[in-house]
């Protein structure tokens, strides 16, 4: 491709991060705090970040929305350059990024852009995304679905959960959880449907169905591997394999896949929905160009607590490969809180040491599906702590 | 100096073993956990990643048992607050539920172990740094905490908790004051709700 426009040349070496979620600010924040000397640039569209993760405290009015919004100019006084801009393309030959004001190269890419709602097959989600909001990336469609909440008086609701994997793995469970508990509080007249692809809550399924069974039998109904196979905004109708549910407030969300981004530079193999890196380094096979976050085929669930650990391990690979230096050991956490009512949560941890004797991954997983208030103050803590880490 | 609430300095048998104590040191805001782990704790190195180490002095007291440390969390700074403290001392004899380990320092937010045994070092989880030691000498039967050693966080401490310190403190130079007498007190008496997990 040919240089036109504005030019971001690279003084020093630069690391160039695709995508500001919690992947690529704690790529950032990872490399510049072992390495002060390296020139780290942040592309993103968005004006400010705002946390997916504990969106649905929001959504019910447990948290306000400010509380999920951080600005990029912290990042701007540690040194890390952020460029408010579309990433269009990447030149892998010549190191460019080409976005929609000019240029910017790189001597490590790191690509963190997210997910991408899979809808072009099945117009119907298309057309439903404008009513019934999903609530899956961060931001307007949050608000919405808050809005249609705060207004909702009474009647049918209906929540539908996409095939694994998809992001954030709690999060639909949650929310079902949290909605039907606001419902139970503000004593409305209401019946939730519960339409899972999947045959089972695909984390913490225990603490899920216990919550599910024991507070909300009365007023929801779960119903487990129905496909849905037509929204009709008109009738307010989802029609699901397992039956027609006729509702007043829906969220249905779609299944989903990796940027497409990824997709128009070449990252994905046909018929594919993410991208294969390297298991230990999340390299792909162009060298020094890495994926993290929700976009990539992992062992470790697609959760921004995932994207923030893997940010790390891309890190220090990337300062180790500049200092000429043997990366450290591999470790990997997914750490995971869901509320089941409006006071009370359970707890998943999963973490991965890599065994290099054996070269294998060593996996520890643990599950609080007890739930309880002090799960649910720990739950807060764990979101303030990574945007001290982040954004402080 | 150490000294009780009335202001007596501390003795030994003040500390019952294995409980855990609260104290604020170097500044009036940075809380540190004072305990008596009840046998001879060795001096250690304690290694960082960047490979430089440093010495950690082991236990004080006429069995060698009794150590200091900050209760802020190297990981993302998590500590006890006087309503919540996530990051809190386990005895033996009360594991944690979720890791099943006793005798370590755990921050309940992400799951940060770190042995107070062994200068603090991380035994498992997210923090990239042992918790930083408070050096604790003993004169005469009386206690001194003077001086921090490790990597303390007490920048990002006072970056991340500008609003907090100053509705706990009335002023962020008054919660930065350097402290002369540190009151050590029961965790319990002091933090609200203590959380284990």
């Amino acid at each position: 491709m040919q240089k036109k426009g504005k030019v971001v040349k690279r003084v020093k070496l630069q690391v160039v991060i695709v995508g500001g979620g919690y992947g690529g600010v704690s790529v950032a924040n990872q490399l510049k705090k072992e390495n002060p000397e390296v020139s780290v640039v942040i592309v993103e569209e968005k004006p400010f970040f705002v946390s997916c993760p504990v969106s649905n405290h929001y959504l019910v009015g447990l948290m306000d929305f400010g509380s999920l919004c951080f600005s990029y100019n912290s990042l701007e006084k540690k040194g890390i350059r952020v460029v408010k801009d579309k990433v269009l393309d990447v030149d892998f030959g010549k190191k460019t990024v080409r976005t929609s004001e000019g240029y910017i190269d790189y001597d490590f890419l790191v690509l963190s852009p997210g997910i991408e709602y899979d809808i072009e097959k099945r117009p119907f989600y298309k057309e439903s995304l404008i009513y019934n909001p999903p609530a899956f990336k961060p931001g307007s469609e949050h608000i919405f679905l808050k809005k249609l909440l705060d207004e909702f008086e009474g009647g049918n609701i209906v929540i539908t959960v996409p095939p694994y994997p998809y992001r954030c793995p709690p999060a639909p469970y949650e929310r079902a959880a949290l909605i039907a508990s606001m419902i139970k509080k503000n004593k409305l007249k209401a019946q939730i449907f519960f339409i899972d692809a999947n045959e089972r809550p695909v984390i913490n399924s225990e603490g899920f169905l216990s919550a599910y069974y024991e507070l909300y039998s009365d007023i929801a109904t779960y119903i487990t591997s129905a496909q849905v196979k037509d929204v009709d905004v008109g009738k307010r109708v989802v029609r699901t394999t397992h039956g027609e549910f006729k509702y007043d407030l829906a969220c249905i969300i779609p299944p989903m896949k990796a940027s497409y981004l990824l997709e128009e530079i070449g990252l994905i193999k046909d018929g594919e929905k993410w991208v294969d890196v390297n298991p230990l380094t999340f390299e792909t096979k162009i060298p020094n160009v890495f994926v993290i976050g929700d976009s990539v085929q992992s062992y470790l669930p697609k959760s921004g607590y995932a994207a923030y650990s893997q940010g790390k391990v891309v890190a220090k690979l990337i300062n180790a490969r500049l200092k000429g230096k043997k990366p450290e050991e591999e470790y990997m956490q997914m750490v995971c809180y869901a509320m089941v009512s409006d006071k009370e949560a359970i707890m998943t941890e999963t973490s991965f040491r890599y065994d290099n004797t054996n070269k294998r991954f060593i996996p520890t997983h643990r599950e609080d599906n007890k739930r309880k208030e002090i799960t649910a103050k720990r739950y807060e803590e764990w979101a303030k702590g990574l945007w001290r880490e982040l954004f402080g | 100096m150490l000294v009780k609430e009335d202001g007596s300095p501390l003795r030994e048998e003040d500390l019952k073993p294995h409980n855990a104590y609260i104290f604020f040191y170097p500044y009036a805001s940075t809380p540190c956990y004072l305990i008596n782990l009840g046998e001879e704790v060795k001096p250690v190195d304690v290694k960082l990643k960047d490979g430089k180490t440093y010495k950690w002095q082991g236990g004080v007291g006429s069995k060698k048992g009794i150590v200091a440390y900050s209760a802020i969390c190297a990981h993302q700074w998590s500590y006890p607050t006087k309503q919540y403290s996530f990051i809190n001392y386990y005895p033996p004899d009360k594991p944690s539920e979720t890791t099943k380990k006793s005798g370590i320092i755990q921050c309940c937010a992400h799951l940060g172990l770190y042995d107070p045994k062994e200068g603090g070092k991380v035994v498992d989880g997210p923090p990239e740094v042992p918790l930083a030691s408070v050096v604790v000498q003993e004169e005469g039967g009386k206690f001194y905490a003077i001086g921090i050693l490790g990597v303390d966080q007490f920048n990002q401490f006072f970056d991340n908790y500008k609003r907090e310190l100053r509705e706990a403190y009335g002023s962020t130079a008054k919660a930065k004051e350097l402290v002369d007498k540190c009151v050590v007190m029961e965790v319990s008496k002091y933090v609200g709700q203590v959380i284990y997990c």
